[in-house]
């Protein structure tokens, strides 16, 4: 064993020195990853402040400083919502956070198609708890309102529930382009797409905060959580249709009409057949334009709505702390860094079995 | 029987002045109990929230101060952190009673129907801050310096017309994030940084080292900082004279910590201050009119404090900002500022 390590490390050896150019490009990357990691430890570990130290340390010292991470996480987690119910958004962000974990590991495991009517169901459940959870105002639970759900459950919320919705209305955008006997459908679904394609997503948050509600009838309030939270499943509808459709262009015509000689109705063939197929086929995809529509649903500050990030910028806006925006700044990375690493994860190894 | 007569006749003449109808941002104040005050999410000094998320800083005070007023504690004041844009179209959907959030009262902003521009609380102005090794005293040595200031605020054009009048050429690198602004400045990408001068005063202290940067004396713009409601005259009222008690808290030396010692001390105080808290002062036949309870007056001092209480507890030398309210234009007008303490009689 010890002996097949020693070889793979003479191979990168020899490969990283097999020509000048390669001795040159290499020694470059040691000296930059070293440096890196020099001041990566420098940060981290020598010039650090722990927990225990006094505050004031901080201003003197060149590394992490742990007290305010002690102080602030919380904050940065939670923003303004009220402290003593606190509570409430942790439950409803745990409760996405499991949900989401189960059902890609159910998605990434393969085997049997998971209970996608169960799994359906117990996501509606979740949605509505979430959102009776955070704004409160039944069953005896104080009123909050939207403006005060902050940090990460209103990221959460924003990014999974806009991607749980956003996913059946783009399977349904993808079966109405590919409709050949419906023309007409085929291309209203293709000007959707294109058009929701074509438009920033910036532009997409500004009419769904500014243009949606004039569109709904006078008097009735829509709070921008909710009309962002519309805009946002309608856009990445769009990009699901196209992953969706990208998978149903796969797969041979023959099963298809297979399954209709099977005298299978067009729903029964789309159910049983079909969309199984071109679903397991478009899922590495899809999980790339989840990968993307996570991360862009930072981009909701521009309409005033206190992300994780915004609420990471107020917890260094505090004078007392001012000086601590890497520190909040790199809270906010981990967790992008977690989260995104684990759905890559997921993807690669549904790229695998998709080639298996 | 004198003392039920006495009863009752005071609560004959308290039902007869409460108004039978209000305003209906008051109404909706008093029924709901609290006062939703829109304020800046994050605005170091002015308003930013403390680790358990309460906004606190020299705009929330006034929140607090309507609160007092109208409700008897400062603490029923619902603070929320919008943007700017936001506030304004929140306030005019009837999202928010009232706005302090550093807005700046200007000439079409008041036309708007929805809005009422009730009283200033902070004067401020644009100003330039540069390094003092760049050897510059005034703004009009500036000519094709590269300025860093914010998009999408009334900065840039501020600065486009003064160097225009001026007939200075100038470069401008405008960034967006603060952060990011301000370390473009301090790492000498830009000679000279933009803003309102409260901003100014706050931005330096994230250098390394403040004292190498210096503020210029020209201030290109007025912003007149103006708390915000919607239409309502009661309302608008209470908001104006509530402020109006704390300038003139300042003016008779009275504050949070002596107002206890002052009032029990009543009939040897002069007549003005005699006005503003006693039974029978001119501070209750308002609070008749306007359906708040009688000892408003007290409550905004005893709960919120004086002008320059409130100034020093926020922005104020023992602050990081560290701002001498007497170098401001936000003195009272005796001390050469532009804040004029109306009577209250």
């Amino acid at each position: 064993m010890a002996a097949r390590a020693g070889n793979r490390i003479t191979s990168t050896v020899r490969e990283a020195f097999a020509s000048p150019l390669a001795a040159f490009l290499s020694v470059i990357s040691a000296v930059a990853a070293l440096a890196l990691f020099w001041s990566a430890v420098n940060w981290l570990v020598v010039g650090a402040v722990w927990p225990w130290q006094a505050p004031d340390v901080c201003r003197t010292s060149s590394g992490i400083c742990w007290p305010f991470l002690v102080e602030k996480t919380r904050f940065i987690l939670f923003g303004t919502y009220p402290f003593a119910l606190q509570y409430r958004p942790a439950i409803v962000s745990l409760m996405l956070i499991v949900l989401s974990v189960v059902t890609c590991r159910r998605l990434a495991a393969g085997g049997p198609a998971p209970d996608a009517r169960g799994l359906a169901l117990v996501w509606f459940a979740v949605i509505v708890v979430a959102f009776v959870l955070m704004g409160g105002g039944v069953f005896g639970l104080a009123e909050v309102d939207p403006v005060r759900w902050n940090g990460l459950p209103i990221l959460l919320m924003l990014s999974i529930v806009a991607v749980v919705l956003a996913a059946p209305l783009g399977i349904l955008l993808a079966l109405a382009r590919v409709q050949a006997g419906y023309p007409l459908l085929a291309r209203l679904s293709a000007a959707y797409i294109e058009t929701a394609r074509g438009v920033p997503m910036l532009t997409v948050l500004f009419v769904g905060i500014f243009v949606l509600p004039l569109t709904l009838p006078e008097g009735t309030k829509v709070s921008p959580v909710t009309a962002t939270l519309v805009a946002l499943i309608f856009f990445h509808a769009a990009y699901f249709a196209e992953d969706v459709r990208g998978g149903l262009l796969g797969l041979p015509v023959g099963q298809g009409e297979a399954a209709r000689a099977l005298g299978l109705s067009y729903w029964q063939a789309t159910r049983l057949v079909i969309l199984p197929q071109a679903l397991r086929r478009s899922l590495p995809s899809l999980v790339n334009s989840t990968i993307g529509a996570y991360k862009d649903t930072s981009l909701v500050v521009v309409v005033g709505i206190h992300d994780l990030t915004a609420t990471a910028r107020m917890s260094f806006g505090d004078p007392v702390w001012r000086n601590n925006a890497l520190e909040a700044y790199a809270l906010v990375g981990l967790w992008f860094f977690l989260s995104c690493g684990f759905l890559s994860a997921i993807g690669r190894k549904l790229h695998k079995s998709a080639r298996s | 029987m004198k003392v039920l007569l006495t009863v009752a006749a005071t609560m004959t003449a308290a039902l007869a002045a409460i108004p039978a109808h209000a305003g209906p941002v008051m109404d909706e104040i008093v029924s709901s109990d609290k006062v939703i005050c829109l304020v800046n999410p994050n605005s170091p000094g002015f308003s930013v929230a403390d680790s358990e998320g309460v906004f606190h800083g020299f705009n929330t005070d006034f929140c607090r101060m309507a609160a007092a007023a109208i409700l008897g504690d400062a603490e029923k004041a619902d603070m929320r952190g919008v943007g700017f844009s936001d506030a304004l179209k929140t306030l005019v959907a009837g999202g928010g009673h009232m706005a302090s959030r550093s807005i700046t009262q200007t000439g079409t902003r008041d036309a708007d129907p929805g809005l009422s521009f009730v009283v200033t609380t902070f004067y401020d102005g644009q100003g330039f801050m540069v390094p003092t090794s760049l050897g510059v005293n005034s703004a009009r040595e500036l000519g094709g310096a590269t300025i860093c200031a914010e998009d999408g605020s009334t900065t840039l054009m501020n600065i486009a017309d003064w160097f225009t009048d001026q007939d200075i050429e100038y470069r401008l690198e405008n960034i967006a994030d603060k952060t990011a602004r301000l370390e473009a400045f301090f790492s000498g990408k830009c000679d000279v940084y933009a803003s309102d001068i409260t901003a100014l005063f706050s931005d330096r202290l994230l250098s390394n080292a403040p004292l190498d940067y210096k503020i210029l004396p020209e201030v290109i713009s007025a912003e007149p900082l103006t708390l915000v409601t919607r239409p309502d005259k009661t309302f608008e009222t209470v908001l104006f004279w509530a402020f109006q008690v704390m300038l003139n808290a300042d003016h008779f030396g009275i504050n949070s910590t002596n107002i206890d010692e002052v009032v029990a001390t009543l009939p040897d105080q002069p007549k003005a201050i005699y006005r503003l808290f006693a039974d029978d002062s001119a501070t209750v036949d308002m609070a008749r009119n306007l359906g708040i309870p009688e000892d408003w007056a007290y409550q905004v001092i005893k709960q919120v404090g004086s002008y320059s209480e409130v100034f020093d507890r926020n922005l104020g030398r023992k602050t990081v900002f560290g701002v001498e309210l007497n170098d401001t234009s936000n003195a009272l007008t005796r001390d050469g500022g532009q804040m004029f303490a109306y009577p209250i009689r």
